[in-house]
């Protein structure tokens, strides 16, 4: 999934996603649960966010709700280990029995649901249940801003324009129906859900981890409404959703732990205070002054020298109360290859920028994230592979290096040489104040070092993906940052490099590399041999980077802190944040 | 008296329907696709995009989409179709798929929070930046002249974000002379006291920025009267310096802070948006603030209207009550 374009978003959320993770290259202390704790209590989280960004389960899309609520209100087929490290990445049963049953080459999966779970209303949920839930991310036009793997992964024809012929429940016309049901099936019993898919997909049990999957009982759907008023299926139920003010939770008590082995649900009541003015909730957590609450949001820079020492590791008496932990996300400007067809200008812009300046402006090595050098971050495991061929890297910029790489362009492709070097490439960034000091570094360095012009497009944040996603707007360059869906690279080289697929921010499609690059990427998707699938997706990231479609960022790193009552915090890797069911108050 | 009303009221609805249309012109002239912002990270699907124009009738044009919007007014409208059809009783401003509401119902939870807000604030000001203008003036060049104006230096330096922030920081979380508001917002019929805990401090921040204006407002028009004829004239007949003040000096001294005072509540009333964010207020401020920062076409237009709709209604009832305030415009009348 995406980054925004100001790292946290317009109301103060933040995206995260699942990634594979090595807890001991993250370098900080977690607290572990020392049990002293129990069940009870307020449990309350801060957020500057006015609300959250949905708690429609088919429209939660990332992480650190798909953490939160998949912790508290929305249960799914499958879901990750509640576990630190790289543990916490592997995939269990969750309302099924076990995590699913492959066939037809990868292209049907079955999954029996377990006995004993109920909505909040106490009725059973059923493979109808599921089927409608799925069936609601179909509507993209009231269902908005959910993931969309139902839609390019089940088997369902797709209409003239390129949509699905079916709509989703709420079209009363021109709704192919009997095309969802053919690739969503239910058992008589009720009891087991069948997804026929158009492509084998190795990994859809992961897919199924998405709150996108999870169970929405058809007579309580009220469309986009659904949003402030969603049906549990977890341990806790809403008392109170008031977008700007509150939420709160308290315990579902047709919720039970025998059909549930993976949720623990420990405080009474969980509170979440939307809108609290950013120094106010730093302020109440370092103070203590609300020691049952966590932060939702990012630490303010200007506070993190109260927690942190200077390499980023939490100070003494923030032991246990903070952590520094990379995030699932890699940051990169994305090189519009259509408009910029020239590996060597690309690599000279690399090469040229004074990345050491960019790295101290987001935060430093220790707060904002280390070199990237692909899309793959190293926490992917199976997946990375670290790229070779940029031996010539400095942080402070390689004018040697870049102004070799331009001479060559000179011949090698002078209509791209001589826009670089005269009227300039367009950089599309958010409109923000960081953005607006990067982008001095990035003109002064990458003139000084490579004698290429940027013009810099700073587009409202709000509009920014709108801008830059559709090709007769996006310039040359474009900020962007991007994490998997889960954990495995298939969410991230296809994701960012196929045509046609979810963020296709450098436009390959006309690249003569291109070609070759599409048969492999397709090809691994269907690679069931989990090993041979991750060198492969780390073999093209290494194409990827040898092309410079991308110019990476950071590997970048994310900072939570929490109150003192609190214990049993560990960072849920595969969902990039703390996870919250996992907390408890101490007595 | 009653045609002068009427005519005004006629005016002003005549402005409020320019209003209304001038949002909308200027929405279509701007150089964003409202429908591409409806729906998130799938907007790089044309189809999809496509399919929500319609849905929210950006497919048809202006003129359309403005006869639309005036018939929901006094009539309703409907949204979406099967399960997902919402209906918005008259009358209707449409509905936002940000908030999840019918516009109407946002703006109805909305006001009576920046009411609380901008009637608290304007009592507390007027007290202290009148009695504050009087002492200053009474006792000019002395101590409490001085006081005023160091008063004034600082309300009038001060950011209302920073106060309101200072004040969190230091009265609720360092301090803790005050509990952090359980809740973000406490109707005051709900819970007086609780309403009181959460207006305090945006009352007081607030005020102390036009408390600041209206003492300096205040000091100079009172010794600005204090050195009229008829000031003289009433020292000349022998009548107490209490009365003077009091009876004839005030009087016409503050007859121009009612028109001040009605305009600066209008504004308030529009959305004090620093001191609505600060203190997490869900008012008409931060209501305007989040649909301009998500395109909330329906909420901007409705919240334009209401603004302007207490513009106008404030000035005619400022002008009214200079009617009975001060007695020249009456007979000018």
């Amino acid at each position: 999934m995406f980054k925004t374009t100001t790292g946290s978003s317009r109301r103060g959320r933040r995206a995260f996603s699942g990634v594979v993770a090595l807890s001991l290259l993250t370098g900080v202390l977690v607290s572990c649960s020392s049990s002293s704790g129990g069940a009870g209590g307020t449990l309350t989280f801060l957020t500057n966010a006015e609300s959250w960004t949905h708690a429609d389960p088919n429209r939660n899309y990332t992480g650190q709700h798909i953490a939160w609520f998949g912790s508290f209100m929305h249960r799914t087929l499958t879901a990750y280990a509640r576990a630190e490290g790289a543990a916490g990445s592997e995939v269990v049963a969750d309302l099924a029995t076990d995590t699913g049953r492959a066939s037809n080459g990868n292209k049907t999966w079955e999954f029996t649901l377990r006995d004993g779970a109920k909505f909040e209303d106490g009725s059973d949920i059923t493979c109808e249940d599921i089927k409608y839930g799925v069936s609601r991310t179909f509507a993209t036009d009231v269902i908005t801003d959910g993931p969309a793997y139902a839609l390019s992964m089940l088997d369902i024809p797709k209409a003239a324009d390129g949509s699905s012929v079916y709509k989703g429940p709420y079209k009363t016309d021109g709704n192919d129906t009997a095309a969802y049901d053919k690739a969503v099936t239910c058992s008589e019993d009720n009891k087991t859900i069948t997804f026929n898919l158009s492509r084998a997909v190795g990994d859809f049990n992961y897919t199924v981890t998405y709150l996108s999957f999870s169970p929405v009982p058809k007579a309580k759907d009220t469309g986009d409404q659904y949003d402030l008023a969603p049906v549990s299926s977890g341990p806790y139920k809403i008392e109170k959703y008031k977008p700007k003010d509150e939420m709160v939770l308290v315990r579902n008590e047709n919720w039970s732990k025998d059909s549930d082995p993976i949720r623990n649900a420990y405080p009474d009541k969980i509170v979440v205070r939307f809108g609290v003015a950013e120094e106010v909730r730093d302020q109440l957590i370092l103070n203590d002054s609300e020691p049952a609450a966590m932060s939702l949001d990012g630490i303010l820079p200007t506070n993190l020298a109260t927690i942190f020492n200077e390499d980023g590791t939490p100070k003494e008496e923030w032991k246990g109360r903070a952590l520094n932990v990379y995030d699932p996300y890699v940051t990169y400007t994305a090189v519009n290859v259509g408009k910029v067809p020239c590996v060597q200008v690309r690599k000279a812009i690399y090469y040229a920028r004074d990345f050491a300046a960019l790295q101290q402006l987001g935060g430093g090595a220790a707060f904002g994230g280390d070199p990237a050098d692909g899309v793959i971050k190293p926490l992917m495991g199976l997946d990375y592979k670290p790229v070779t061929g940029l031996e010539d890297f400095k942080p402070e910029g390689n004018a040697e290096k870049a102004q070799a790489l331009m001479a060559e362009a000179k011949t090698a492709c002078p209509d791209v040489f001589a826009k670089a070097t005269g009227a300039g490439l367009t950089f599309d960034v958010g409109d923000t104040d960081t953005n607006k000091k990067a982008a001095t570094i990035w003109i002064d360095s990458v003139k000084k070092n490579a004698g290429i012009n940027l013009k810099f497009n700073f587009i409202e944040p709000g509009q920014y993906y709108a801008v830059v996603l559709d090709p007769t707007k996006q310039g040359d360059l474009s900020r962007a940052g991007w994490a998997p869906d889960w954990a495995n690279a298939s969410t991230v080289i296809p994701e960012l490099f196929l045509e046609g697929a979810g963020f296709p921010l450098s436009n390959v499609g006309k690249d003569p590399a291109y070609a070759e690059f599409k048969q492999r990427a397709e090809a691994n998707l269907s690679q069931s041999d989990r090993k041979k699938q991750g060198e492969e997706w780390a073999a093209l990231n290494q194409y990827v980077m040898d092309q410079m479609w991308v110019i990476p960022g950071v590997f970048s790193k994310t900072q939570e802190m929490w109150g003192s009552k609190l214990e049993g915090v560990f960072f849920w890797e595969p969902q990039g944040a703390p996870s919250f069911g996992d907390i408890k108050i101490k007595s | 008296m009653i045609n002068y009303l009427a005519r005004r009221i006629a005016i002003s609805m005549a402005i409020l329907l320019a209003v209304s249309f001038a949002v909308y012109l200027i929405f279509a002239i701007l150089p964003f696709d409202p429908a591409a912002l409806t729906c998130g990270k799938n907007c790089n699907n044309p189809a999809i995009i496509e399919a929500n124009r319609r849905r929210l009738g950006y497919d048809l044009p202006i003129w359309q989409q403005y006869f639309v919007f005036l018939k929901g007014l006094f009539m309703g409208r409907t949204f979406g179709e099967g399960a997902a059809t919402i209906f918005c009783p008259a009358p209707s401003f449409g509905y936002s798929y940000q908030e999840h509401a019918c516009v109407t119902n946002s703006i109805i939870e909305a006001l009576p929070v920046t009411l609380s807000l901008a009637i608290g604030a304007l009592v507390l000001w007027l007290i202290i930046g009148v009695g504050l203008g009087i002492l200053a003036a009474r006792f000019r060049g002395r101590a409490a002249d001085t006081g005023s104006t160091i008063f004034v230096l600082i309300g009038t330096s001060l950011p209302t974000f920073l106060t309101g922030l200072l004040l969190l920081v230091f009265v609720v979380v360092k301090w803790r002379i005050l509990p952090y508001p359980s809740g973000n917002y406490t109707p005051l019929f709900e819970n007086p006291l609780a309403w009181l805990n959460t207006m305090i401090l945006p009352w007081i921040t607030l005020a102390f920025a036009y408390a600041a204006l209206y003492t300096r407002f205040v000091r100079n028009a009172v010794i600005e009267t204090l050195s009229e004829d008829f000031i003289r004239t009433a020292r000349a007949k022998g009548l107490s310096e209490k009365v003077v003040l009091r009876k004839h000096t005030l009087r016409a001294a503050l007859a121009p802070l009612t028109t001040m005072a009605g305009l600066d509540f209008a504004g308030l009333l529009g959305g004090a948006i620093l001191t609505e964010a600060v203190f997490n207020l869900p008012g008409l401020g931060r209501l305007s603030l989040g649909a301009v920062i998500d395109f909330d076409l329906p909420i901007i237009v409705a919240t334009t209207i209401l603004a302007a709709t207490i513009v106008i209604f404030m000035n005619l009832l400022v002008d009214i009550l200079y009617a009975f305030i001060d007695p020249r415009v009456r007979v000018a009348a």
